[in-house]
This record gives structure tokens, C-alpha cells and sequence, in this order.
């Protein structure tokens, strides 16, 4: 999958997958705060910054 | 199975140029196993597609669907009305999916979504390996169940070649030879002085060169057609 969102100019570290089980909350409350901080670090996805080019 | 592989996603892009409504529709039987062609690869194609149009500003439509054989009539009777309403269908089936489906849909064209290799197995997750020519003149019982045709990269019939070293072959070492698996595994079941008996030579006509290939079992062909006309 990350290979075939690299063919479309998305960064493939956009994308990842954790294994965790219904008992590690906190783990999961950890991940989702660093990957949203991540995100933001990367900015929009090329995709995004096309719809906003169009709406100008 | 039949065993493919995607096509490179810029070829489909160039593919869906000019569509406005595109529909990729998937097969779930052999390319649904070898990860090429099934239900949840023709969604992740059609999602791909609409990502891209989005990022080029290209107006376009894409859905997904899936049969169970793209092969078979039946499988597309309750689809058919569906299809042909789009511009175009990439079939991520077989290439034999691909020409059935062009013939039954009418005016809609189909295009192919995957590469069509080879008749193989799985050894093992992930792992496709050509093991049958579909040549129609099975050898397998003179050749300790090892086809030379498929497996041996010059379809050899007498033997190796001068370029087997060590049990692969000169094409690539990630390739067996398969004259070198055929004696092994024929002195395995004591049967290797059976490759000194002399065999006519092969009559070609049952592969390709007999040109396209068609059997008709007549005693279900007819009841077919009994039915029908009733």
C-alpha cells in the first residue's frame, strides 16, 4: 500500500499500521497523538493542495 | 490457477484518459488469491484512479465491483444492466475475463487491469510459481510429474542443455532446471530408465501453434440447448 501511494506522490510514511490489542489504551491514545503531529509536519497531501488550487 | 499481476499503475492512468465514468470490476477466483485482480484490488485501483484525477483536477467517476468468475455468463447476469452503464470497465481479471466480459457487455468497452502470466502454484504465501504450459498434450507421466515445457526455459524434450550448472539453469539461478529436477526426481521413483526410451517427436499442434483451442462436450452442450429452447 505504501508502495502505491508513493506511484501517486503521497508520501508513504503517511501511512502506517500498528498491531495492538483492546487492552492498550494509552498505547493507542500515544500513537494517534504522535502520527496527528506527524501529519501536521508534513502538511497537506498533494491531493488537498489540488482541491484548494481549484476552489481559488 | 491463473496467475497475474497488476498492471503499473501509470498504464491504467493512461487507460481511463478521455473516461468520464469509470467502473473496475474484479474477479474473485484465481487472481483474487495472487493478489492481482480480486474484489479488494479493483477497489484499491479505483481508489487510486480517483485520487489521481483529484490531484490533476480531472473530472472522473470511478467505482468497484466484483463476480465470482468473470470467466462464466451467469456471474455477470445480475451486473450486466450496471455495467454497461459506465464509459469504460477495466477488467482486473484474467485476460480470459477481459475477452469474455468485451464480448457480452455490447458497446462499453473493457480494458485490462493485470498482466495474465502463467497456469501456477503457491508454495508458499506470496510465492507464484509456473508449473503447467497448458500445451494439451500432457507428458507428465514420462517426466516424473515435472513438465520440461513449462519449466525448462527452452521447453527442452530430450534433456539439459549445455548451459544447466549444478541443478539451475543458465538463464537465471533463481530458475531450476527442469531436466535436472526431472532425472532426480525420476531415480527418487526408480523410473529413470524409462528417459531412454525414444519418443516420436511432438506434435505441437495441441499448444499455440494449432492455433486457438476449443472443446465441446456435446452430451452437456446439447442438454444446454435443449433447455433453452424450451
Amino acid at each position: 500500500m505504501k508502495k502505491l501511494l508513493a506511484t501517486l506522490g503521497i508520501d508513504p510514511d503517511r501511512l502506517e499500521m500498528f498491531n495492538l490489542s483492546a487492552a492498550m489504551g494509552p498505547r493507542w491514545a500515544q500513537i494517534c497523538t504522535e502520527f496527528v503531529e506527524k501529519m501536521r509536519s508534513f502538511g497537506p497531501t498533494p491531493i488537498h493542495a489540488a482541491k484548494m488550487k481549484q476552489q481559488c | 490457477m491463473i496467475v497475474g499481476s497488476q498492471k503499473p499503475f501509470p498504464e491504467l492512468w493512461e487507460m481511463v484518459q478521455g473516461f468520464k465514468k469509470v467502473l473496475v470490476l474484479g474477479c474473485n477466483t484465481c487472481v483474487a488469491i495472487c493478489h492481482a485482480g480480486g474484489g479488494k484490488e479493483a477497489e484499491i485501483i479505483a481508489a487510486m484512479l480517483r485520487m489521481k484525477a483529484a490531484e490533476d483536477g480531472v473530472a472522473l467517476e470511478t467505482d468497484h465491483d466484483a463476480v465470482q468468475r468473470q470467466c462464466e455468463p451467469e456471474y455477470f447476469d445480475p451486473l450486466m444492466e450496471k455495467l454497461r452503464g459506465y464509459d469504460l470497465v477495466i477488467s482486473t481479471a484474467c485476460g480470459v475475463g477481459v475477452n469474455f466480459l468485451s464480448k457480452l457487455i455490447g458497446a462499453t468497452p473493457v480494458y485490462p487491469g493485470v498482466n495474465t502470466s502463467f497456469y501456477g502454484a503457491v508454495p508458499a504465501a506470496g510465492v507464484f510459481v509456473e508449473l503447467c504450459a497448458g500445451c494439451g498434450n500432457c507428458i507428465l507421466h514420462l517426466t516424473g510429474g515435472i513438465c520440461p515445457i513449462a519449466r525448462c526455459s527452452k521447453s527442452l524434450m530430450n534433456g539439459p542443455c549445455g548451459g544447466t550448472d549444478k541443478g539451475k539453469c543458465e538463464v537465471s539461478k533463481d530458475i531450476d532446471c527442469a531436466w535436472y529436477l526431472i532425472v532426480e526426481r525420476m531415480k527418487e521413483l526408480g523410473t529413470l530408465a524409462r528417459l531412454g526410451e525414444i519418443q516420436p517427436p511432438r506434435n505441437w499442434a495441441t499448444a499455440r501453434d494449432g492455433g486457438p483451442k476449443r472443446i465441446v462436450l456435446e452430451h452437456i452442450a446439447d442438454l444446454e440447448e435443449a433447455e433453452a429452447k424450451k
